[in-house]
């Protein structure tokens, strides 16, 4: 069989024949029904997505006809308040839900993986907050915060933290923060399961090692478990602000993009010229727009951490 | 002077520190404790209080939810919340019905096709396959909203919005990368000298796959399956803009009740706590694989 093998292997990969062709066709065959649908459903809309921006849409009866417009959409986006006010929205709010909701979630699996927090127990309930829908951690939330009746203003009132209820969906920045705290509760737990398996990818020994040299807690975090942990901690921020810069479930819900367009971020603001107010085309652009910024932004964390490279270090 | 200072130093020297160091580690120790169960109790409370919260409000009646302080006393609980909102006219039934369609329809296609992609990329050398991971990796990049817009006018063309087959299409377009994701690496840790051994047998490569590969993955497929239904019930963003009356989804339904009964605080916190359970009960249900599969898939890929 080998030298079968051997003597059709350069010729061409899918001509050989034998038992390693027949495992490559079947493998592209087996493969292409996923690539089909993925390219379907997610490669024609982006370049459509492209094509869109260029155009105005009219959506008159569900026709959707459009006329060339070249690049007048994105010209117009630097003019547009509302994309000033969600940019500046969405780089506040992905910010500091990357840097609160990585530190924190660093935290709870550093606990976690103390010998007291090994319990089932607390991974069943970052399970939760992790499965519940956003939809309904966003219904939670608005009862929560509501202003007459929320626990939070009781609570808060009570402990004598606040001397009158505070309206927190009422006020823009408020807002912001009130939405950034929801968020961050039902994001922690999942980045901080991943924190748990790549805390106890570190090899013990080199706890014992520093340990043995003297190190303090403090030594030990922060040149044995960060240098250890930097590709997973990598992983954590590119997922996570992917995920700050898609949150739209708890703005539809809590506050629509209110009050003063306060809570709108890109995601909401494509959504909302698209939908609400039928421009296709430039919320098409917008959302292209929005696509770069992740782009950029995954190409500039892989540059900043270099992930392979500060493991190879961190390894020898 | 010297004699006499310098003995004493040596002795200490030879002798102090070992004691010290050992109260020392002993009180640190106690400190450290002291904080772990400190941050344990934190952490705790700040995940389960909000949960515990919507609960408890979910079967107290209006009156005690809108008295200050809200009126806890048991006597007052009820089911009245959750009868109301299960309600033949309000949404959240056929809700309930409609989201567990997509789910499992969703979760059943993204296993067939996703398993045989990812045995695959696993197994068969595929020409490629590094690209092919690479760019399944890519869609988790895309916002929705990119895709979205295009497929909302395509599906309006072809007049199927507000159906079933175009949720389920578009949710496999973000469900399907996942699936093949997770299930490669399950395919890739099933010892290969099984598959050798049926080859050698004279097993095609589709009979190794459904007779021997498949059956012992069978708890990771299902875990894996589960968390595609996970996914699929809980979206929302799609939901909304493909959906009119007839498909709408369990959070399409908790959002409007939130949105219309807005002064109704426990109807609208038990439709989102009804509509919560499944998901919840099966993620604790299935937890091993979901912390062993998905989360240590996540940081060794």
């Amino acid at each position: 069989m080998s030298r079968q093998h051997g003597a059709t292997w350069p010729f061409g990969r899918l001509r050989a024949s034998g038992y390693l062709g027949r495992q490559r066709r079947m493998g592209i065959l087996l493969i292409l029904p996923a690539l089909v649908v993925m390219f379907a459903v997610l490669g024609y809309p982006i370049v459509s997505s492209i094509v869109l921006s260029l155009q105005h849409v009219e959506p008159g009866g569900g026709k959707f006809s459009g006329t060339w417009v070249g690049l007048a959409n994105y010209l117009n986006i630097p003019s547009d308040p509302a994309f000033g006010t969600a940019l500046s929205n969405s780089i506040y709010f992905t910010a500091i839900e990357v840097i609160v909701v990585v530190s924190l979630g660093l935290a709870v699996a550093m606990l976690l993986n103390h010998p007291l927090g090994r319990s089932a127990f607390f991974r069943v309930i970052l399970l939760i907050p992790w499965a519940l829908a956003p939809v309904a951690n966003a219904v939670i939330w608005k009862w929560i915060y509501n202003a007459n009746y929320g626990i939070l203003n009781y609570v808060l009132h009570d402990l004598g933290i606040i001397n009158q209820y505070v309206v927190w969906l009422g006020d823009p920045r408020l807002a912001l923060n009130s939405l950034l705290v929801a968020d961050i509760w039902k994001s922690i737990p999942f980045i901080a399961l991943l924190l748990l398996a790549g805390l106890q990818n570190v090899p013990p020994i080199l706890y014992r090692a520093a340990r043995l040299d003297g190190a303090s807690a403090w030594q030990t975090f922060r040149f044995v478990t960060l240098p250890q942990m930097r590709t997973t901690i990598l992983i954590c921020v590119v997922l996570q602000s992917i995920w700050a810069l898609k949150v739209f479930d708890l703005i539809y819900v809590l506050t629509k993009g209110g009050p003063a367009d306060g809570t709108v971020l890109l995601n909401f603001l494509s959504y909302r010229e698209t939908f609400d107010f039928g421009d296709f085309g430039y919320g098409a652009a917008l959302a292209d727009v929005l696509f770069v910024m992740m782009f950029v932004l995954a190409l500039i964390y892989l540059r900043v951490f270099r992930p392979t490279s500060g493991a190879r270090q961190a390894g020898a | 002077m010297s004699a006499s200072s310098l003995a004493p130093v040596a002795a200490r020297k030879a002798s102090r520190p070992a004691p010290r160091s050992a109260a020392n580690r002993r009180a640190r120790r106690f400190v450290s404790r002291g904080v772990v169960v400190a941050g344990l109790v934190i952490f705790t409370i700040w995940t389960l209080a909000p949960i515990l919260w919507a609960v408890i409000s979910s079967f107290l009646p209006q009156t005690a939810l809108t008295s200050t302080p809200p009126d806890l006393s048991p006597t007052n609980l009820t089911l009245d919340n959750f009868q109301a909102v299960l309600a033949g006219d309000r949404s959240l039934v056929r809700g309930l019905i409609n989201s567990s369609i997509i789910a499992v329809s969703t979760s059943a296609v993204a296993l067939t096709l996703g398993s045989l992609a990812a045995y695959a990329l696993a197994r068969l050398h595929v020409p490629g396959s590094n690209k092919i991971l690479l760019m399944i990796l890519a869609t988790q990049m895309f916002p929705g909203i990119v895709v979205v817009i295009p497929l909302f006018i395509v599906i309006s063309r072809l007049g199927l919005i507000d159906t079933y087959i175009a949720l389920i299409v578009v949710y496999l377009s973000f469900i399907l990368p996942i699936v093949v994701w997770i299930l490669k690496g399950f395919f890739e840790a099933v010892p290969v000298e099984l598959e050798r051994a049926a080859a050698v047998d004279g097993a095609s490569v589709l009979q190794t796959f459904r007779l021997i590969v498949l059956p012992i993955s069978l708890p990771p497929l299902f875990a894996t399956g589960v968390f595609a239904f996970i996914e699929s019930w809980n979206e929302f963003f799609f939901a909304v803009i493909l959906t009119r009356i007839n498909v709408k989804t369990a959070p399409i339904a908790i959002a409007e009740f939130s949105g219309q009964y807005t002064t109704l605080y426990g109807q609208m916190v038990a439709a989102a706590v009804l509509a919560s359970i499944p998901v919840i009960v099966l993620a604790v249900v299935f937890r091993q694989y979901i912390l062993k599969g998905f989360v240590e898939g996540a940081v060794k890929g």
